[in-house]
């Protein structure tokens, strides 16, 4: 019973970084309609940056923060200026294949500049530390996670509905046209929507590598799992995929408790990503709506 | 009759196009006495096995005009079908390949009724997730040899029943013989009913709908049409290498690749995806063995087909081959 | 048995009825025009026949079979054709190869699906037009077009959706001609959505009127154009009044 609340408890902090990774992808899909596919990447350089950052100027994890965060919104501005604006022009079907050749260029140029080699962090204030609560123990890295995503996730959340900016954003997504109208230009949202989707997911990428190995295909999973989260979610629903988050989360630690309480060899932990795919295929499929509505 | 008649007519497509066709044939079957290496070869028959990964691919990517990116999950059904079988049971090729097709259709059929409820990137999406569904499956079971997957018997003498041979031309010849049934079967289909419904359907959704046609259930069947080819691929593909693990056969990458070829080449298009393999596959293996002799330069030949794929997306989505028909015209 | 049977039918869009216990008969072989002002609700009630909507409550039958909630390619192949107001201009499919697919409802052959094709083409008196783009032609042929795939389905009921529209009065009083001739020759029920009065006195054998959703008249085309509340649905109280 015990491991199953703490696993409860640990899906619960990992859901709420995996919310902070969704909540990006999110953000551009309800502005523009377009699945970045290339946002596991935009994870990944976000891990490398803050890893890069801490070793060579022997900066606390921490304090790396801010330039895997600001990576992030580069990486997400250069896209959408460069790129992604070109993409704009075709049929739906060239956007994701161009998004997809984002990912891969951005994947094998990890690979090309930094090696397949996995790395992690191994000096920090909090690493190898933990704090006991109970009869339950939580890594400080992971906790440190938990709490500065949903943080980080409150703060866009308070963006997105109290501020001017924020609004006008929001306004885009639901009608492009009258926002357009109304005198908000659709090309500065959608790179706004860029630089949060990019900025987001860089901070997510900093506090990962504290306890995640970073390496060239990291991306891969955790944009497989930021699809789960947004499509249970609901697409463009930004409460909806911070509550999805927290279920794949839950889900993904207490699936393979749940096999090894119920005795099962087969359902071990290899299977824990595998029912995240199959919940995306369910949900995709047989509630489109997610399990909180749609944009929001 | 009038089926086997259709599928061997191209004269609806321009005389350069006709002639071309007859000089690429002519050139494969003499290609093995020009006495290249076994290098060349090896890349020749890659070549010929991705145009017919990527013109199975072209069925619903192309005509269908649903993008997919699980095609490896059927290369992997028939593989497995092939080797299992014979590694079990010692069935030779020819009984188990249609069994593997048949597993990849009834499979198809069954993922593709809920499949085919969704569009665009949802679709592409849940493709992907199948194929890593299976992929795992695969990699953790210990019955098919989980990770280490399986190795086929070698037969010491040129087998036809076994589909084994010591020189490479008989599987050149063979998958040159695979090669031109796809083509001729995808020269059938772009004028049989179902292509004519699919491209009514890509037209003009509603008014497709309007003259009794089934949308989803001819997509399902579209699909199960590619999953058939690519099946018939992943059989070639274990008697070829006579090694197959999840890696080789199921892995995203070579779902990656095979959608890459075909849109690259051309989706939708009849040479499409032979032009996009006849692009790649030689850039991949020559770079791939260039670069692979410096160490620092991994990962350099798929930045460069990454590139390539964005260039086209931005520029010219219908790819080379809509890059040729845009100086001609019109095409087919 | 009627051909066709339209029973208390309601469409609802939440909140807003637009069709509210429409009911009405059809039999084999007339021409029925329907017509009502702007909003009355014929597209929807159009539309619940062939199939895009599902009325909240009410039937539709076809020949006997109920085919209500069925979708459009099922009533397709039941054997009811329609034609669209506006023909989406494609330039994927030339003309003939558009009628093909009409065809290929009925039939696995290549072969034998151009042939029809022809054949309705020139019925329809567009030989050599074949092998051009819809986006290329002039309305009135553009609707013919829409027609001749409807027709390839060898439709027993074919449902027009404004087919005048756009058409000047050359082209109206050929459409009326075409139409008479598909009924008489082609054995094919007509039942036309239409705004033009001229193209429905013309055509129709009886008329049924729609206004706000309920159906307000039904009748020979020659008493409906005198009928009060048909008058005052088009143009006000005042006028009926006074007339």
């Amino acid at each position: 019973m015990e491991i199953l609340i703490d696993a409860l408890l640990q899906g619960i902090l990992m859901g709420l970084l995996f919310a902070l990774v969704a909540l990006g992808l999110n953000v551009i899909f309800g502005v523009m309609d377009i699945v970045n596919f290339a946002h596991g990447e935009f994870l990944m350089l976000g891990m490398y940056t803050a890893y890069f950052t801490s070793l060579l100027i022997g900066v606390d994890p921490l304090f790396a923060l801010p330039v895997s965060a600001l990576t992030g919104v580069l990486l997400g501005l250069a896209s959408y200026y460069w790129f992604i604006k070109y993409l704009l022009r075709g049929p739906a079907i060239a956007q994701l294949f161009g998004t997809f050749g984002l990912m891969l260029f951005l994947r094998y140029l990890a690979q090309f500049l930094f090696g397949i080699d996995y790395r992690i962090l191994q000096k920090g204030v909090l690493i190898g530390k933990s704090f006991s609560v109970g009869p339950f123990i939580f890594d400080a890295t992971k906790l440190a996670a938990g709490v500065l995503s949903l943080i980080a996730f409150a703060v866009v959340y308070y963006f997105l509905n109290k501020t001017k900016v924020g609004k006008a954003l929001q306004a885009t997504s639901l009608n492009k046209e009258a926002a357009s109208y109304m005198g908000i230009k659709t090309d500065k949202m959608n790179a706004l929507a860029w630089a949060i989707g990019g900025g987001t997911v860089g901070v997510a990428g900093g506090l990962l590598i504290n306890f995640y190995y970073v390496y060239p295909t990291v991306g891969l999973l955790f944009v497989m799992i930021a699809f789960a989260c947004v499509a249970l979610g609901g697409f463009g629903s930004i409460k909806g995929v911070f509550f999805a988050g927290l279920l794949v989360g839950i889900l993904e630690m207490v699936f393979p408790v749940f096999g090894q309480l119920i005795g099962s060899d087969f359902l071990g932990p290899h299977f824990k990503f595998t029912i995240v795919y199959l919940a995306y295929f369910i949900i995709v499929v047989f509630r489109p709506q997610g399990l909180f509505g749609w944009k929001n | 009759m009038e089926k086997l008649k259709d599928a061997l007519d191209f004269s609806d497509f321009s005389r350069a196009e006709q002639i071309g066709l007859i000089i690429f044939s002519i050139f494969l079957l003499v290609f093995p006495w020009l006495g290249s290496g076994s290098f060349v070869k090896a890349v020749m028959i890659q070549f010929l096995l991705f145009s017919l990964f990527g013109m199975g691919w072209n069925t619903i990517g192309g005509y269908g005009g649903q993008v997919e990116l699980g095609k490896a999950q059927y290369v992997g059904i028939g593989a497995y079908t092939v080797a299992l079988l014979m590694v079990w049971l010692n069935i030779p090729f020819w009984i188990s390949m249609p069994i593997g097709v048949l597993i990849a259709v009834g499979y198809s059929f069954i993922i593709g009724y809920p499949l085919f409820r969704l569009k665009g990137h949802y679709f592409a999406i849940a493709t992907i997730c199948t194929s890593l569904v299976l992929q795992d499956i695969f990699t953790n079971w210990k019955l098919v040899g989980a990770a280490k997957g399986i190795e086929l018997p070698i037969h010491e003498h040129p087998d036809f029943l076994y589909m084994q041979f010591k020189s490479d031309n008989y599987y050149y010849y063979f998958i040159m013989v695979l090669f031109y049934c796809t083509l001729f079967y995808m020269n059938w289909f772009r004028k049989s009913k179902l292509g004519y419904q699919l491209r009514m359907i890509k037209d003009d959704e509603e008014a497709a709908e309007s003259l009794g046609i089934d949308i989803r259930w001819c997509k399902i069947k579209t699909y199960s049409i590619a999953s058939a080819f690519v099946a018939v691929g992943g059989g070639f593909m274990a008697v070829y290498n006579l090694y197959i693990d999840p890696a080789s056969v199921m892995d995203l990458d070579l779902s990656i690749k095979i959608a890459l070829m075909a849109m690259l080449g051309g989706a939708g298009s009849l040479w499409g995806p032979i032009i996009g393999a006849a692009f790649l596959v030689p850039l991949d293996r020559f770079l791939g063995s260039w670069l692979g002799g410096h160490k620092g330069l991994i990962g350099v030949d798929f930045m460069i087909y990454a590139a390539l794929i964005m260039v086209v997306s931005a520029y010219q989505p219908r790819g080379i081959w809509g890059i040729i028909e845009q100086f001609r015209g019109k095409g087919k | 048995m009627a051909f066709l049977e339209v029973k208390d039918v309601i469409k609802d869009f939440g909140g807003l009825v637009a069709n509210s216990n429409v009911s009405f008969q059809i039999e084999e072989g007339e021409i029925i025009g329907l017509i009502g002002p702007n909003g009355a609700g014929k597209t929807t009630l159009f539309n619940c026949i062939v199939g895009y909507y599902s009325p909240e409550s009410g039937k539709v039958l076809f020949k006997g079979s109920d085919i209500t909630g069925h979708k459009p390619f099922q009533t397709n192949q039941a054997g009811i054709g329609r034609t669209f107001q506006i023909m989406k201009v494609t330039t994927g499919m030339t003309v003939v190869e558009n009628v093909m697919v009409g065809a290929f409802c009925r039939t696995d052959s290549r072969h034998q699906a151009r042939e029809e094709a022809l054949e309705i083409l020139r019925f329809l008196g567009m030989e050599g037009v074949g092998e051009h783009y819809i986006n290329e032609l002039p309305i009135a042929m553009q609707k013919k077009v829409g027609m001749a795939r409807a027709l390839a389905t060898k439709p027993q009921l074919l449902m027009l959706d404004e087919v005048a529209s756009g058409l000047n009065h050359t082209e109206t009083d050929e459409m009326v001609v075409l139409l008479k001739r598909l009924n008489a020759e082609k054995k094919i029920t007509l039942f036309l959505i239409e705004h033009i009065m001229e193209m429905v006195m013309a055509v129709s054998q009886k008329v049924i009127v729609l206004d706000g959703g309920i159906k307000i008249a039904e009748g020979l085309p020659q008493d409906i154009v005198k009928n009060e509340n048909v008058i005052k649905a088009y143009l006000g109280e005042k006028y009926a009044k006074s007339h």
